[in-house]
């Protein structure tokens, strides 16, 4: 059982912008979701804790790796998929996973064959191993890039929205895969989609400008909301009064007719429905503190 | 339409950076060049008309890589974009499209010349008023130039190689096709220049210049310093046709592309999918890992980084462009042979290593810089960097492969270009191949030149951080660094990138001298460049993009102290090997820059100028001690000087200057006190106890020792090698006295060192100066006189001095020879030793011998008949030889000369003659024209030698030029055979002095300028022979050589030759053409307008020539007067298309500028020709023949 402990860890950029802000999570085996709107300051936290950035102060560990000043060690046991996962032209499948795979330490040749055709089978590339990789559409290039992120046996895996351009079965595939081997490693999964991490993930943590505003189950997270969502069919004239009026945690259109959903201790009454909360709605909840229509 | 395409277009380009980087980059180029200091160039203006389309016509093919930029980009940058299917859904007029970006990118692509008229235009403003160029090298501004030069050249060539780069770009759509576009636009400039390099297909080449650099130097190559000032390019002649013909190719090109051209996109070829057989899916299982970092896992990834470095670069298009584009420029450069003077020369390896170097340079540059940056910027640019630098590996693991892969692929190229070679010497079929030259070439010269500029080119794009400004860094610090070196006067190669001594193979030598130091400079190079590795992947930028302080600040943390543990080591070594290196290159052997030895020789001037004119014992009789130790390149040598005082005056002291400072030198001068002794200026006086009286003589002891220690900064010492070693008599003897010829000769640099100005050479006076006692050799020093050598070496080497060999014996190992001369000769004398064979012959009590290496014996038996040949007309119409022995030896090719004569010695390149391929050759050739020259010395030189002033080297120089051209008429078929020879004399003459930087003398006046002795020379002697007969040419030397032979002074000048001897042979309805072509500067402008023919009743021919003919007078700078003409000129005809058979020559007295005249001939000619042997010097001849045309 590993343990990744995060510790105050900030980040101001250059130009001002705080991308973190006294991050602090502490989270076991498992599949961990990271959720946030655009630049929530989730790809910097993945970025620092895959030792490709600074972090102004604080600390991260893993088990006994420091992360901060021993970045060689952990990268020995990471797995990471950035965000924007390109590849190298004039090569094929089989020979870029083999190359990630002799960078990852797998060092005994008649292994390395098996991992990397076991790894092509796994994200169905099998047979296109031979193919220029450069050539390959979105999708396929995005599974090698969850091919190599496994490769090695990492204890911490990281990956920055994975699931963006990816087809319906593709993305199912994608998280058949990270389950498989989700169960005696750390998974850190950013998404800012809400489902991915409803389905998948036993823990989990909003962030939004920098900040963890909510960090922990994200049954408990539904649980804390029982009882205070309320959903209401409007039409589009209405809506700014309703902002004004209501706490609006949501709004999105459900057959081109607004669904608000509204945050409230008792039952607003006035058309409102009480609705059971989604992890959605637990999102929205966090990081829509300003009140304003999203 | 079009207008609204031009314009966006306009725009587009304007708002992109790389316009305004290439204006800039222009601007820069011609602002510096102009601006540069050192460049020299004489009497022409900084920015003479000439000059500026020279530099211009340059920036033209430059400017080749901006047509590929712009065009390319205006063709497809919206398929790249895939902006087509929208664009091309809208409706739009396909020729406001085609053209209308067409036009635009055009305008556009000419734009940097505007930066370049900028540069130019700031150059000649600021230079003077800065200083750095003196105002005197800038004429007037021509306005008319630059206009001219827009549309003859510039816009004219934008329009050609645009319209067929932008055809091919609309055609293909690829760039791959375009880089191919412009390989064949190279191709035919390549092919063009080939024509260039024969005098006969000039004009072709010119046709065929599609950048108008060859055709300008076919316009301007007999241009004056005067033409060159004031003339600017215009649209005629040959200019106007060519022009003309490549810009109707392009706007053919143009429109077939535009009526192919269609808004549909091209039909992509859908591969089919290869179905995979169906077989039995595998089964796949994790296997369990054993994952593993230790030192074998780094290497695991070193290799597997290198090769995915490696492949993506070989397997790249670019790499593959550059590959053919160096091979066809050496297929091209190999097929030009290895012509001297109509000669081929066998194609040695040494020859292939030199051509490969000389073509690979560029190429191997372009791809360490290219790739350089392409490496290093792959992983982000392939977004792949977060991925790869979030594994486990040492960043400079990943450092070196990607400097081995770099080595690497321009190892494969330098490894190709060798195939190339060996292929075409097998072709060629020659078969004595010699791998291990290759090889160590290879090992010594290329591959440590890839790996340091590998190192150092990845640390620049480390360290900056930006691909394109490293790029440009690179560039800088790979051309600019060693200028700007240059300029501040450090010549140390610790200091100039990759600097070494040159090593050059040679058959008798090996690599030669400069090995030794070549493999240190290497050393110390190569450990500095995996400095700069270990720095760049300390200093390596993983994950996000971190300014340089950011990055140092990361490593200090992050990477482990043994890293810095081994930067700190390797700097050990390094400072180590650098300290060994500056040892023997700076205090073992320090050598002196340009400037120091400048400053030696103004202080030389100052101190001891005064000493000029005291009177100076002669050297009467020398005995010379040479002891060589080949393998050590070390030298001993003691020599005792007779000196005699043959003044009026008693000498008191003596003065002696070492003419070799690398030289230990010692005097013992018997009772002397020792008065003066400057080392750095090698300057010693001796005050003689028993003053020297008139008529008296005495006996001074030198001893000069080389040693060779250690190894130096350049190549070092030439003469003294393991085999072929040469010792000039200057070595191991001083000079008596002071010794002007170590002054200041160029007088601006006399100015920097505030000394006055002075004359080169002193003034040509006929008799009775007192430079006429003194002849140009000795100066002084010495007449005619006897020497006695007793020289030895190793047992398996030969030594040769001056005479015969008296003696020989062995002793302790050593082989020791006597010499001594037969007759009093010049004191010029060379002493040598190396692995000889000798080819020996008996000609009249004479021994001919060819001193050569085993290697080169296929020639010596022509050279022996050349030598024969030469002593048989020479002792027939000139006088009798004197020496017993007549020697070829063989040395090295560090020479600069092909040949060079010492009494009854001629040393000569192995590069030379022993290497030519003779098997086809019936008629006369450079081998024997270079032996009779060197022979004709033993008259001309030797026997009789001028006064120390202008006209002197008429004296040798032109007459061994015409007594060369005697021998081989001797034995020449037909007259027309001589005519090649002399094209080359006539070439020389009007290209040398089209160069002239100072002032264009006339013969008898010649000061150093080869041109005139040897090319004026040639043609006005063998001219006058062709007019008053060679006989009556003959007897005037043979009377010069019996007045003058072996005498002391006064030695005589041009006008005692040319007055008391020569006039009195040439008849005088003749003596014009000694004023006319001995005592001016004459040239002819002779042309055919027209040659008819027309058939008479008897049978014969009556044929009808117009002839134009022109003499004109020149002065010295180049300002030329058509005089009036009163000449005999030949006229005659050719019964064969290759001019071989000359028929009816008739001398025609020509005294207008226009005339006409009838032949009646019974044999129908093919061509009509005025001067059929070219005995004039023609400003152009090519229009003195035509083919006869039927009258109409």
């Amino acid at each position: 059982m590993s343990t990744l402990k995060i510790t105050n860890l900030s980040k101001t950029y250059a130009n001002g912008v705080k991308a973190l802000v006294n991050v602090s999570i502490e989270l076991e085996n498992g599949m961990f979701g990271l959720l946030g709107p655009n630049g929530a300051g989730k790809s910097s936290l993945m970025r620092t804790l895959a030792t490709l950035q600074e972090a102004d102060s604080g600390s991260a560990t893993l088990d006994d790796i420091d992360i901060i000043n021993q970045p060689t060690e952990l990268r020995k046991v990471l797995g990471y998929l950035p965000q924007e996962f390109g590849v190298y032209p004039r090569i094929t499948a089989e020979q870029l996973l083999t190359h990630l795979a002799i960078l990852k330490g797998v060092v005994h040749s008649k292994e390395r064959k098996e991992l990397v055709k076991y790894l092509l089978d796994k994200v169905n590339l099998y047979d296109k191993r031979n193919k220029n990789v450069k050539g390959f559409s979105g999708g396929m290039k995005q599974r090698i890039g969850i091919a190599q992120a496994i490769i090695g046996n990492p204890k911490l895996i990281i990956v920055d929205e994975p699931t963006a351009g990816l087809d319906p079965g593709e993305r199912n595939r994608f998280y058949n895969l990270l389950a498989d081997v989700s169960s005696d490693v750390i998974v850190i999964l950013s998404t800012h989609i809400v489902d991915d991490v409803r389905e998948l993930c036993t823990k989990m943590a909003i962030m939004n400008l920098g900040e963890v505003v909510y960090h922990g189950e994200p049954q408990s997270a539904m649980d804390d909301l029982k009882g205070k969502v309320y959903q209401k069919i409007v039409t589009r004239e209405e809506l700014k009064q309703y902002a004004e009026e209501y706490k609006v945690i949501s709004n999105k259109m459900v057959a081109g007719q607004p669904h608000i959903h509204v945050y409230s201790d008792h039952h607003p009454e006035n058309g409102f429905e009480q609705v059971p909360p989604n992890l959605e709605d637990v999102f929205f909840s966090k990081i829509n503190t300003s009140n304003v229509l999203v | 339409m079009f207008k609204t395409f031009f314009v966006s277009e306009f725009k587009y380009v304007l708002k992109q950076p790389a316009i305004y980087i290439y204006i800039i980059i222009f601007a820069l180029l011609e602002f510096f060049t102009l601006a540069n200091q050192n460049a020299t160039a004489g009497l022409i203006y900084r920015n003479a008309p000439f000059t500026i389309t020279r530099q211009i016509l340059q920036l033209i093919f430059m400017s080749l890589i901006i047509m590929v930029h712009f065009f390319n980009n205006a063709a497809l940058r919206d398929y790249k974009n895939q902006f087509n299917e929208i664009l091309f859904s809208t409706p739009l007029h396909k020729h406001g499209y085609f053209f209308g970006r067409f036009f635009a990118v055009l305008l556009l692509s000419t734009f940097p010349f505007f930066g370049a008229y900028v540069g130019l235009v700031l150059g000649s403003l600021l230079a003077p008023i800065f200083g750095w160029v003196d105002a005197e090298n800038f004429g007037p501004f021509s306005v008319q130039t630059y206009i001219n030069n827009y549309f003859i050249f510039i816009l004219p060539n934008a329009f050609i190689t645009g319209s067929i780069l932008y055809s091919i770009a609309s055609k293909w759509k690829n760039t791959v096709t375009s880089f191919l576009g412009v390989l064949g636009i190279i191709s035919i400039f390549i092919v063009s220049s080939i024509l260039m390099s024969d005098l006969s297909t000039q004009t072709y080449a010119a046709f065929m210049d599609v950048f108008g650099t060859n055709l300008y130097n076919v316009e301007t190559q007999y241009y004056t310093a005067l033409q060159k000032n004031t003339v600017y390019p215009t649209f005629t002649g040959l200019i106007l046709k060519n022009r003309l013909l490549w810009m109707t190719l392009g706007a053919v090109a143009l429109l077939m592309s535009y009526r192919s051209f269609s808004f549909a996109s091209k039909n992509e070829k859908r591969k089919k999918e290869k179905k995979q057989g169906t077989n039995s899916e595998p089964i796949f299982a994790l296997p369990a890992l054993r994952i593993v970092f230790t030192s074998s896992t780094s290497w695991l990834q070193f290799k597997s980084f290198f090769l995915i470095n490696f492949l993506n670069i070989i397997k790249s298009v670019t790499f593959k462009i550059l590959l053919i584009f160096c091979f066809i420029i050496l297929i091209t450069s190999l097929s030009l042979g290895f012509e001297t003077l109509g000669l081929q020369s066998y194609p040695l390896t040494y020859r292939i290593v030199d051509r490969i170097n000389a073509n690979k340079n560029l190429f191997s540059f372009i791809i360490l810089i290219f790739f350089s940056g392409e490496l290093i910027w792959r992983d982000r640019d392939n977004k792949i960097n977060e991925v790869i630098d979030a594994t486990a590996h040492t960043s400079f693991i990943s450092m070196i492969a990607k400097a081995l892969s770099l080595v690497g692929t321009v190892s494969i190229l330098h490894l190709v270009l060798i195939g190339i070679g060996i292929i075409f010497q097998l072709l060629s079929g020659f078969t004595q191949i010699e791998l291990e030259v290759y090889f160590l070439d290879f090992l010594y010269d290329g591959f440590p030149k890839y790996v340091i500029f590998g190192g150092i080119m990845i640390l620049i794009q480390v360290l900056l951080n930006q691909k394109y400004i490293a790029y440009f860094v690179s560039i800088l610090v790979l051309f600019v660094s060693g200028l700007i070196l240059t300029g501040l006067d450090i010549s140390s190669n610790m200091l100039h990138i990759a600097g070494a001594p040159s090593i050059q193979y040679s058959d008798l030598n090996g690599f030669g001298p400069g090995l030794k130091g070549a493999l240190w400079f290497n050393n110390y190079w190569i450990l500095f460049s995996i400095l700069c590795l270990l720095v760049a992947g300390y200093l390596w930028n993983r994950g996000v993009k971190n300014s340089l302080f950011k990055r140092f600040k990361i490593a200090k943390k992050q990477i482990p102290k043994s890293y810095s543990g081994g930067i700190i080591a390797l700097i050990i070594v390094w400072t180590a090997v650098g300290g060994y290196v500056y040892y023997n290159t700076q205090i073992l052997n320090p050598g002196f820059s340009n400037k120091t030895v400048q400053q030696l020789r103004a202080d030389y001037e100052k101190k001891y100028k005064k000493h000029e004119l005291l009177p100076s014992p002669k050297i009467t009789a020398v005995t010379y001690y040479i002891d060589i130790f080949p393998a050590k390149q070390n030298v001993d040598a003691r020599t005792v000087l007779t000196l005699t005082n043959e003044n009026v005056e008693v000498i008191n002291t003596l003065h002696f200057t070492v003419n070799e400072p690398f030289w230990d030198t010692e005097f013992k001068v018997p009772n002397s006190k020792l008065i003066e002794a400057n080392e750095p200026l090698g300057y010693y006086s001796y005050d003689l106890k028993n003053p020297l009286q008139s008529g008296a003589s005495m006996k001074v002891e030198i001893e000069a020792k080389y040693r060779t220690e250690g190894f130096q900064n350049t190549r070092g010492n030439t003469d003294i090698v393991g085999n072929g070693t040469m010792i000039n008599y200057r070595s191991v003897m001083p000079h008596v006295g002071y010794n002007s010829r170590l002054e200041i000769g160029n007088n601006s640099t006399r100015k920097e060192y505030d000394l006055p100005e002075r004359r080169q050479t002193p003034k040509l006076i006929k008799n009775g100066t007192k430079h006429h006692l003194e002849n140009a050799i000795s100066r002084g020093n010495s007449d005619f006189i006897k020497v006695e050598t007793i020289v030895s070496t190793v047992a398996d080497q030969i030594a040769i001095a001056p005479g015969s060999l008296v003696k020989q014996w062995e002793k302790e190992g050593r082989t020791y020879y006597r010499y001594k001369t037969d007759t009093p000769s010049l004191n010029y004398h060379t002493f040598n030793s190396g692995e000889y064979e000798v080819a020996k012959r008996k000609w009249k009590g004479i021994d001919i011998e060819v001193y050569h290496d085993k290697k080169h014996a296929v020639n010596t038996t022509m050279m022996l008949n050349a030598v024969e040949r030469a002593l048989k007309y020479y002792t027939t119409h000139f006088g009798p030889y004197y020496h017993k022995q007549c020697r070829i030896i063989e040395v090295p090719r560090y020479v600069r000369f092909g040949g060079q004569a010492f009494p009854g010695t001629m040393l000569y390149s192995e590069a030379a003659g022993f290497v030519m391929n003779l098997e086809d050759e019936t008629k006369n050739n450079i081998v024997d024209a270079v032996i009779a020259h060197e022979m004709a010395h033993q008259w001309w030189a030797h026997q009789v030698i001028g006064a120390n002033m202008q006209g002197n080297s008429m004296l040798s120089e032109s007459l061994a030029e015409y007594s060369t051209l005697m021998t081989l008429k001797s034995i020449a078929k037909t007259p027309m055979e001589i005519r090649e020879f002399l094209e080359y004399d006539h070439d020389m003459y009007l290209r040398g002095r089209s160069l002239e930087l100072d002032k264009e003398l006339p013969l008898y006046k010649v000061e150093n300028q080869r041109y005139v002795r040897y090319g004026k020379g040639s043609i006005v002697l063998y001219g006058l022979q062709d007019f008053i007969g060679e006989e009556r040419v003959n007897t005037a030397l043979k009377g010069f050589l019996e007045a003058y032979r072996y005498k002391k002074a006064p030695y005589p000048s041009s006008l005692n030759f040319i007055e008391d001897f020569l006039e009195p042979q040439v008849p005088d309805s003749l003596n014009y053409l000694i004023k006319d072509w001995f005592k001016e500067i004459t040239l002819y402008d002779n042309l055919l307008t027209n040659a008819t023919y027309k058939k008479l009743e008897n049978g014969k021919y009556s044929i009808t020539l117009g002839i134009e003919s022109h003499k004109i007078k020149a002065d010295s700078i180049g300002n030329e007067a058509v005089v009036t003409m009163n000449d005999w000129i030949d006229v005659g005809f050719f019964l064969d298309n290759d001019e071989t058979e000359l028929y009816q020559q008739k001398r025609v007295k020509i005294n207008t500028s226009t005339n006409t005249f009838t032949f009646e001939l019974d044999t129908l000619p093919v061509k009509a020709a005025i001067d059929p042997r070219h005995i004039f010097i023609d400003k152009r001849y090519a229009d003195n023949i035509k083919v006869l045309s039927e009258q109409e």
